[in-house]
């Protein structure tokens, strides 16, 4: 089963001509539209009600998200496994922390920066990273997020194994509106905003020139130079998009829970981020914000009667290995089209 | 002069004799992980669950009575099937995949991920101290050392040279690294590869699992106390050169030293990102380690 055995990309047209492409991608986009409607309605729904908790807790689910997009731009479509992405999740985090407590309580100086800093040690990240490939590219990232954890851990300026706290709450302003990251629903909302924000660049960029590069890179690295492409250059691009997007998805974090942690860079983190891919849907960028969504739910309600609820998530994750290989998002398609097809051929 | 003496007797002997001991044991794991790696081409990410597993599986025999001797032959007896079903049903299902090296990491990691649950969930979250087998110390040049510290290093070199007497001087040995270096031509020269795999892989799981027993009474036993031991082993296993022995050998009593003496010099604090420094430096200059492959030397 070779078509079974290898993390394929479900947008990618591939072979397929424009009419084709069309309708193989719009099931993804339709999936996150679906998505979309149905995070407006729960948002809805948990406002009123007041119920600010699983609003936060979606919240984060998103921030997490954000990360996962991150991980599945590496692995999805350039077949690179970052096992150290929260590396720059961590970093942004801690450059929103900073910003927002000791330099000005504002959200757009607060996410340059942070997008600043990812930028800058994705590029030296990514540097070094790709020196090597496969297994050795997963463990020159882990090991360098291990460098990074552990320096933070140990550094008391940075609040060392404490973290930061009492980071403040704080006004966005978007021209003449704001809203308060205090109060849940919108920053639910503005949260949400920037994932779909997040969701279609990055579809549309992986459409163009630039994602059909690094799925080449993907399908066979060593044939992209003879097409006049430096494959190197495409892989420190998207490596350090990803830090971007990771350390942007951080920059949040602070915003959310008033503090953050060295925990935040640490493996679990990084892991957690890799497994929310693969039960989402590797390669779809859609997958990683419903697998994060779904993840959180299962650890909040599995967690409510056990506290071994990595028994649960590993499972789950063993299995979408083995068996799903293209996630909830790829099981969801295929009943789609599926159903679609039954319905083109019903008279 | 005597002060220097002194200095060296008193302070950076017994350190470097601590990190002897730590050396060896994280040789053990090593071995167990770059033989894997150097046959099958997976990183084990459950290599420090079953690490956990096996100083479980020794505290839970002692408590019926087994004696310290009888549980390092019997744990890594047990924990053979455990890593040979590991590979039959997860590995060699994955195995001829086009992304099997990013799939069997992933495999693992999940396998890990439940296994540390499942101790929680069966012995608790808290840390037990087994007993010491061997009770006191011995005086060499005037430092005192432990006795179990001096058996576990005195043990671990034996095994060491076991193993590699077993992988260079015998036909098994010989059976796994013609499977390492072609396995199609291994095969076609009547080479069980399949078995050879598996069982190497329960061999590396039971080598975890000794490593467990050995170490349970110094560092005491708790669900997660294979994670922070498995990264020195993966870094000593990229230093050495992945799937090499003598690189594992060596880059543990190496890498062991370099941290038991810069934490004498620097702060114990910092010696886990100088190692794991070394690491992506070993990385970036020379990916392939110091020494080269299973059966490709």
């Amino acid at each position: 089963m070779p078509e079974a055995t290898t993390l394929r990309t479900l947008s990618d047209p591939g072979h397929a001509g424009p009419a084709s492409r069309l309708s193989r991608l719009a099931p993804v986009h339709w999936l996150a539209l679906i998505f979309l409607v149905a995070a407006l309605g729960f948002a809805a729904v948990a406002w009123a009600t007041g119920n600010g908790f699983y609003l936060r807790l979606a919240t984060e689910a998103l921030i997490f998200a954000g990360l996962a997009m991150s991980v599945d731009l590496l692995l999805g479509y350039t077949g690179l496994l970052s096992l150290g992405q929260a590396l720059y999740f961590g970093l942004g985090a801690y450059v929103s922390a900073l910003v927002l407590r000791d330099v000005a309580p504002s959200f757009w100086l607060a996410m340059a920066a942070a997008l600043l800093a990812g930028g800058m040690a994705g590029l030296i990240g990514g540097v070094i990273a790709n020196r090597v490939k496969g297994v050795y590219f997963a463990l020159i990232t882990f090991g360098l997020a291990q460098v990074a954890a552990k320096t933070v851990y140990n550094t008391r300026a940075l609040g060392a194994s404490d973290g930061l706290i009492g980071i403040p709450q704080i006004r966005v302003g978007f021209g003449p509106v704001s809203l308060d990251t205090a109060d849940p629903l919108s920053f639910f909302l503005l949260v949400l905003g920037l994932t779909v924000t997040a969701y279609a660049g990055l579809s549309y960029l992986m459409d163009a020139p630039f994602g059909r590069t690094l799925a080449a890179i993907r399908a066979n690295e060593k044939r992209v130079p003879f097409l006049g492409f430096n494959a190197w250059r495409y892989k420190l691009a998207v490596y350090v998009l990803a830090a971007c997007v990771a350390a942007l998805a951080g920059a949040l974090y602070p915003m959310l829970r008033g503090f953050v942690s060295p925990e935040l860079m640490f493996f679990e983190t990084s892991g957690n981020a890799v497994i929310t891919v693969i039960v989402g849907g590797v390669g779809t960028l859609v997958g990683p914000v419903m697998g994060s969504l779904l993840l959180t739910a299962l650890r909040s309600v599995v967690g409510s009667w056990t506290e071994h609820h990595l028994i649960v998530v590993g499972v789950i994750f063993m299995l979408s290995v083995i068996f799903l290989r293209k996630g909830l998002v790829g099981a969801l398609l295929a009943r789609l089209s599926r159903r679609g097809e039954a319905g083109r051929t019903a008279p | 002069m005597a002060e220097l003496i002194d200095y060296l007797q008193f302070v950076l002997a017994p350190q470097a004799l601590n990190g002897l001991s730590l050396g060896v044991a994280v040789v053990l794991m090593a071995l167990g992980l770059t033989i894997i790696f150097g046959l099958l081409d997976v990183i084990n990410m459950a290599h420090g669950e079953f690490y956990a597993m096996g100083a479980f599986l020794a505290l839970t025999l002692a408590g019926l009575g087994v004696g310290f001797w009888a549980l390092l032959v019997l744990v890594p007896l047990l924990m053979l099937p455990i890593g040979w079903l590991a590979e039959r049903w997860l590995i060699a299902r994955v195995f001829h995949s086009r992304d099997r090296h990013i799939l069997t990491l992933l495999l693992t990691f999940g396998l890990g991920m439940i296994l540390e649950d499942l101790l929680k969930l069966v012995y608790g979250p808290n840390t037990q101290r087994p007993e010491n087998p061997i009770e006191g110390g011995t005086e060499i040049l005037g430092m005192f050392l432990p006795n179990y510290r001096l058996f576990l290093i005195g043990f671990g070199l034996a095994l060491i040279a076991a193993v590699w007497l077993v992988v260079f001087r015998t036909g098994l040995g010989a059976m796994v690294r013609a499977a390492a270096f072609d396995k199609d031509m291994a095969s076609s020269l009547g080479v069980p590869v399949r078995r050879v795999y598996a069982g190497t892989f329960a061999f590396g799981v039971a080598l975890a699992g000794l490593s467990g027993v050995l170490l349970a009474p110094i560092y005491s036993v708790f669900p997660t106390m294979g994670r922070d031991f498995i990264l020195m082993a993966f870094t000593v296993v990229i230093v050495g050169g992945m799937g090499s022995i003598q690189g594992a050998v060596v880059a543990g009593l190496l890498l062991t030293q370099v941290q038991a003496l810069s934490s004498l010099y620097i702060s114990p604090v910092w010696s886990d990102p100088l190692v794991f420094g070394i690491m992506v430096l070993v990385l970036m200059v020379r990916p392939q380690g110091l020494f080269g492959r299973l059966g490709h030397a």
